[in-house]
């Protein structure tokens, strides 16, 4: 058990080397990068996705897959707002509850169809994504709005930093990674996701209530794209109902890149936030070095690629070495 | 006790194709009755245009699926083989090696997604979610933000006028033929039966000898393949070639399988059952559009249609267990 984690800590730590590579060879090339507000364009810019992956973390980890997670920044985003617009003395925390609300909604919706009718995620939240878009399409009828509408003591929150390096989002972020990173290690239920992972029908057997983590896994996702989306108007301070759009996949890539294995099983809160690190100092990194925008996806694309490689030799040395350790135990 | 458990599934998703059948007629008769211009020529026409490359797409993604994987590139592998085909034809090169070389691009794409998945061992999933990015990213790399619209006449009309004086779109008898050449081989070929031997049961089609990594590396080629072609007529449909031709594709085409009765995890499936379910969302959408209901609507008519082609059939399953269960107590 202890050579297990051991090398699932080395994955966060070699993720954490590369990406210290990465942010080093972009200040070489580009020192603002290293700056102060390099460094905070870059977690500032991270935020959103990496607050996304922490909710993706534990329903990948049980072999689900949620991507109607931008549906509902979006939805969320353009609801907070028109609200603001329309009750003008409505203040950041309002939003901070309504937000994570919202998206509650599309959280119980997809843990519904997924955990309760044990229908397959990737075809429920396929399905979904539509339908939350879709209503965002009609209930905004067109409107946008921009950032006289919204909460200006939200709007503040954008240049609101610590230790005048780690904007506001970026804190949230962490102390999510923190907390939940703490809660999937350390409890039972956190655990219980692990072996639900590892082997569904073996988990049942075990005793493992395995609609219940599925539905809170769902819940808490929508919950974190609720608050993504509080998280977008800070960010973008405009709105319209296209917001987010056709982002699910760029989550789902930074979770995987994060060390969370696609199969289920394995990963980690950190893991995942770092892959969203990471994806985006390279895109830096490569605007730094001259390489034309229209490149941006192509490079995303190949990371991923390298990133699943990479997944499957760890997995397959892990599983000889378990064998082996099993084979010793024997003779 | 397992094999008679999937042959009531099997025994059910028939029933669920014909059910779709139905359904399709059903909203027909509902469209042509609740709206004038329902049933006529131009509007019959603009249905089956719209879906050309939803259906090319379709047919051997059902192959695919069926077979246990998933290729989520499709959309890019089209956007890919349109800039290809743009840009080839921008560097002075005819249009007919214009044309082969999309249609080859496309198959090159589908033939690395087939080696990465089977040859790398890594889950369709997620890679085909890496190469979605990758083949757009090329695309876009290729292209910047030119686009490419002076194509000739002659197949820009192709993509856009009917056959002679009837109503058919000239990119139809492409569709039909294409449909009857997918459903042959799935129904009625070895080839065919060794898709569905794979999808039931991976260990015992290899057992019977069949040759799972090299059948599906083909039928990951073969969808790269007609996403090739789709993007040949998607781009003379709207004569022009950019990078982001039919972005989001993807998930339309999936949809119109899944709608259609096949099974997400394999081994279930027909052909005539997916060529009714995108029919059926054609249709519908065309309806909700002739009766100038928002477009809006149109995304969560989407989703819902979705939703429901995965739930019916396990709820009438299980309605259906627990039935059975009842009487033998």
């Amino acid at each position: 058990m202890s050579r297990f984690s051991g090398l699932l800590r080395g994955r966060e730590f070699s993720l954490a080397l590369i990406l210290v590579v990465a942010i080093g060879i972009t200040g070489t090339i580009n020192p603002r990068f290293l700056t102060g507000d390099g460094t905070r364009d870059l977690l500032t810019a991270t935020a959103i996705v990496a607050l996304l992956t922490i909710g993706m973390t534990p329903i990948v980890i049980m072999r689900h897959i949620d991507l109607s997670v931008a549906s509902t920044v979006g939805l969320t985003a353009w609801l907070l707002a028109d609200y603001s617009a329309k009750n003008p003395g409505t203040n950041a925390l309002t939003m901070f509850i309504l937000g994570p609300l919202i998206g509650l909604g599309a959280g119980l919706l997809n843990g519904v169809l997924v955990a309760g009718l044990r229908l397959p995620a990737l075809v429920v939240t396929i399905g979904t994504l539509y339908i939350i878009r879709g209503i965002a399409y009609v209930v905004s009828n067109s409107v946008d709005y921009n950032a006289q509408e919204m909460p200006q003591d939200l709007l503040e929150l954008q240049f609101k930093t610590y230790f005048g390096l780690i904007p506001f989002t970026f804190m949230l972020v962490i102390i999510g990674v923190i907390l939940v990173g703490w809660y999937m290690k350390y409890t039972k239920a956190g655990r219980d996701c692990y072996a639900i992972g590892s082997n569904p029908p073996a988990a049942d057997l075990a005793g493992i209530n395995v609609f219940r983590r599925t539905f809170v896994a769902f819940l808490f996702s929508g919950f974190m794209a609720g608050l993504g989306g509080v998280f977008y108007i800070i960010r973008f301070a405009q709105v319209d109902s296209t917001a987010f759009y056709g982002q699910e996949l760029g989550i789902v890539a930074a979770v995987v890149i994060g060390g969370v294995a696609i199969f289920g099983g394995a990963g980690t809160p950190v893991g995942a936030a770092i892959g969203a690190l990471l994806v985006q100092t390279i895109q830096g990194a490569l605007a730094a070095l001259g390489v034309a925008p229209f490149w941006k996806q192509a490079i995303n694309g190949t990371l991923l690629i390298i990133a699943i490689y990479v997944d499957r030799v760890i997995a397959r040395r892990s599983e000889k070495s378990l064998l082996a350790q099993r084979i010793r135990e024997r003779a | 006790m397992v094999s008679s458990i999937k042959g009531r599934t099997s025994g059910f998703r028939l029933a669920w194709d014909t059910a779709i059948i139905l359904l399709l007629f059903f909203v027909w008769i509902f469209a042509s009755i609740t709206t004038e211009n329902f049933l006529t020529a131009i509007n019959v026409s603009q249905v089956f245009s719209n879906l050309s490359e939803i259906m090319i797409i379709a047919y051997p993604l059902t192959l695919l699926i069926i077979s246990g994987e998933i290729d989520l590139s499709i959309a890019s592998m089209l956007g890919l083989s349109s800039c290809m085909l743009g840009w080839t034809y921008l560097q002075g090169a005819s249009i007919y090696l214009a044309i082969l070389v999309a249609v080859l691009t496309g198959t090159l794409c589908g033939f690395v997604n087939g080696l990465l998945v089977m040859k790398v061992g890594l889950g369709s999933l997620a890679v085909t979610i890496g190469t979605l990015a990758l083949y757009r990213g090329i695309a876009q790399g290729l292209l910047g933000e030119q686009t490419v619209n002076e194509f000739p006449e002659f197949w820009t009309s192709f993509g856009f006028d009917t056959v002679g004086t009837t109503f058919m779109p000239q990119t139809l008898p492409l569709v039909m033929i294409s449909g009857i050449i997918f459903g042959l081989l799935m129904h009625r070929t070895p080839f065919g039966r060794r898709t569905f031997a794979i999808g039931q049961g991976v260990d015992s089609a290899r057992f019977a000898g069949v040759n799972v990594v090299r059948h599906k590396i083909w039928l990951f080629a073969l969808t790269g393949l007609m996403s090739g072609v789709a993007g040949v007529i998607y781009t003379f449909r709207f004569s022009t070639a950019q990078p982001d031709n039919a972005i989001g594709l993807e998930l339309l085409v999936i949809s119109a399988c899944l709608l259609g009765g096949v099974s997400i995890f394999g081994g279930v499936g027909t052909m005539w059952g997916v060529v009714s379910g995108a029919l059926l969302a054609g249709s519908v959408e065309s309806w909700l559009t002739l009766r100038e209901i928002q477009a809006q609507w149109r995304t969560i008519v989407t989703g819902v249609l979705l939703l429901l082609s995965v739930a019916a059939p396990v709820l009438a399953n299980r309605i259906k267990t627990i039935r059975e269960r009842a009487r033998q107590t």
